[in-house]
């Protein structure tokens, strides 16, 4: 089991009725933002990654969001260089994993190829890359991506990277989006041919089957609330698995599950509660929800999947109202004792074999101190009791760096050929 | 979203060098109309009913909004491919005489862009409240980013309009209802594409090229895009008249209908008189 920690960089000082003011991204008033909290918050969120890292966790998964107060990081490499930095003096055997780069957003593949590639040296080869879509406003309203050439413009560009990755030799470019005279990026990769690579889906089969295809981990993140979706998002990822002929390995399978632990399930509930609304409300769960869904964006067909039966969003359309209780209730946030969390978690993790588990544990409006609090105190008490989990069931972790243990592998010749005809 | 009210034909033509079809609806019996439709896709309602009466209606469809159509819109790059197909496919109807072209929003955009690139393709422009130009200090309101919710009060100036009504009231049937939404919601991301994001793509550049008469049609309550793009539009377009209807919204055909096809029909039926 591999058990990363996950954080975003959000504004932690909104009042109350932000949300039923403002959105929380494209255009949040920055008026409303104290500068020294930022820069602050900045150091907090770094902080929190290192503290994990000195705690025993696997990762430290970052995330990429322009114009947007719940996660000012207009480019996740910026974070995973400074991290590849500091836990390479620290010698902490730890992946650097921004999951990640938006390539549906990208107008720039070849420097996303190149940045990654550094990360991967600065690092020592212990870079995990991924690559989602992007979300609409981000790509189409922040960066003026049509959003119908949201998902082709995905495609080609993580077909330019991987071979930028891969090529001993220069090539030429000739696509729909890019048309490039020379690609030659400097350097390439540490690992070869190429770092682990990871998609993130929410349940749209077309992303399962090239991760299925590519020798590609699939992440889920679990804010709709996985008691509603997961029956649905990963039994669907497992049945394609059966299908196509390949094992149901766990370690194919990301979550990102928002997660805060303390003494006792009172405690916890004391302690987190605003935190929780804070992120729910007024953070993601505020994006306009019609800048998330722009005509374009998704095909005739999973448009009308999605018409028909709307279940795979889960809570979606609730998170910016949604109570405590009913985040709890859905699995949108697991909090508690230690027993109670590890219970929880180990529920998650057995029944849709999860193989890698990534917690966000500094969130919302969390002052510093309860953030590390809750990030230490997971290091000691839960991870000891999850690392365990599939290790006797036979599988190899194909999808995570050679140096920290994983043996990875990679799609062959014919299945790059395949794709590219396509 | 009610039926059509008229019957139509279909009529495909081979463009792009056999790359698509560009797929026509027709109507009617007379001189022969183009008729170009808005972002949400081609809907024969009332005004291109009654036109019908006494002329031929030729309604290209944007490619991906057609039925059972909907990946060609990938085979189109931009909107100047968009505009050398739709030549072709208008050239390819083998009329005897240059058509009049009637554009709304999107489609009177598109009618621009056509006369401007194609001089003589068209015997009369017709365009009501086009989309295409951009000027600071004088916002469009993005139809594709607008809830669902406020699209009637964006669409009319009152959205209690039956027409609005009609528009906006989904069929009793669920299927159907769904079948008619993802086709609305994927016709306004196809023509997205040729838009997105809403900046001048150039049109200011080319409407003085455009010869053929013209008359603007614009309600002077478009919440859209401004009635003030009326005198922009008609500055650019030598000799062109500009026709602002009161009481009406961005979609004068429905809204004020018997204004709207008087006007039309009174444009029609004059010579040009034009220099």
């Amino acid at each position: 089991m591999k058990i990363s920690a996950f954080a975003q960089f959000a504004y932690r000082k909104f009042g109350d009725g932000f949300e039923k003011k403002h959105d929380s991204s494209v255009d949040t008033p920055w008026s409303l933002v104290d500068p020294a909290e930022v820069r602050a918050g900045y150091r907090d969120y770094i902080d929190g990654l290192m503290l994990a890292a000195r705690s025993g966790f696997d990762g430290l998964v970052v995330t990429e969001h322009g114009q947007a107060s719940y996660d000012m990081m207009a480019n996740p490499s910026l974070v995973a260089a400074a991290l590849a930095y500091a836990t390479e003096t620290e010698n902490l055997e730890v992946a650097i994993y921004p999951a990640g780069r938006s390539l549906g957003k990208s107008r720039e593949p070849v420097r996303v190829a190149e940045e990654y590639a550094m990360v991967d040296h600065v690092s020592g080869g212990r870079l995990v890359a991924g690559f989602p879509v992007g979300l609409m406003y981000d790509a189409c309203i922040n960066n003026g991506v049509p959003p119908i050439e949201l998902r082709s413009r995905f495609d080609e560009n993580l077909e330019l990277v991987l071979r930028a990755w891969r090529d001993d030799k220069p090539f030429e470019w000739n696509g729909r989006h890019s048309q490039l005279e020379c690609v030659n990026i400097w350097p390439r990769p540490w690992q070869r041919p190429r770092p682990p690579v990871w998609l993130t889906g929410t349940g749209n089969p077309a992303t399962m089957q090239i991760a299925h295809e590519r020798e590609f981990g699939f992440n889920y993140l679990s804010w709709f609330g996985t008691k509603l979706t997961g029956p649905r998002i990963f039994n669907r990822f497992w049945e394609m698995a059966d299908k196509l002929g390949r094992p149901r390995n766990p370690y194919q399978m990301g979550i990102l599950q928002v997660a805060a632990v303390a003494a006792t399930d009172a405690e916890a509930e004391r302690k987190y509660r605003p935190h929780v609304e804070y992120v729910f409300n007024r953070g993601p769960g505020a994006i306009a929800r019609h800048k998330l869904a722009i005509p374009g964006g998704v095909s005739v067909a999973g448009l009308q999947a999605l018409m028909r039966d709307p279940s795979d969003m889960g809570i979606s359309d609730q998170l910016r109202v949604v109570s405590f209780g009913k985040l709890v209730d859905v699995g949108s946030v697991i909090l508690g004792s230690v027993d109670t969390v590890t219970e929880r978690l180990t529920e998650l993790i057995k029944q849709y074999r999860i193989g890698n588990l990534h917690l966000m544990m500094q969130f919302g409006s969390m002052p510093r101190e309860l953030a590390m609090e809750n990030i230490a105190l997971f290091g000691k008490e839960v991870l000891p009791r999850l690392k365990h989990l599939w290790r006797d069931d036979g599988f190899e972790h194909h999808w995570w760096p050679e140096r920290l243990g994983g043996k990875p592998r990679y799609e062959t010749a014919k299945q790059t050929a395949r794709a590219g005809a396509a | 979203m009610a039926a059509p009210i008229v019957e139509t034909k279909e009529r495909a033509i081979d463009v792009g060098g056999g790359r698509l079809k560009l797929r026509f609806k027709t109507a009617g019996n007379g001189e022969p109309i183009v008729y170009l439709h808005p972002a949400g896709g081609l809907f024969f309602d009332p005004f291109l009913g009654a036109l019908s009466q006494t002329r031929s209606i030729y309604a290209p469809e944007v490619p991906g909004t057609s039925a059972g159509d909907n990946n060609a819109i990938h085979l189109v790059d931009d909107l100047w491919d968009l505009v050398l197909l739709y030549e072709e496919g208008i050239r390819g109807l083998g009329l005897s005489t240059a058509p009049v072209v009637i554009g709304q929003s999107f489609g009177g955009m598109l009618a621009a862009e056509l006369a401007a690139h194609f001089p003589q393709l068209f015997s009369k422009v017709i365009l009501f409240d086009p989309i295409g130009l951009r000027r600071e200090g004088l916002p469009i309101t993005n139809w594709m980013t607008t809830p669902p919710e406020k699209l009637p009060a964006l669409l009319f100036k009152n959205p209690e309009h039956p027409a609005a009504k009609a528009m906006f009231t989904p069929p009793p049937d669920p299927e159907l209802a769904v079948k008619l939404l993802s086709g609305l919601v994927w016709a306004l991301g196809c023509t997205g594409k040729f838009v997105w994001p809403l900046a001048d793509k150039g049109l200011r550049k080319r409407l003085h090229r455009i010869t053929a008469p013209t008359l603007i049609v614009w309600g002077k309550d478009d919440a859209l895009i401004p009635s003030d793009y009326a005198r922009e539009f008609g500055d650019a377009i030598k000799g062109s008249r500009v026709e602002i209807i009161p009481d009406c919204g961005h979609i004068p055909q429905a809204e004020q209908m018997q204004t709207t096809l008087g006007l039309v029909q009174e444009f029609l039926s004059q010579g040009d008189s034009r220099p």
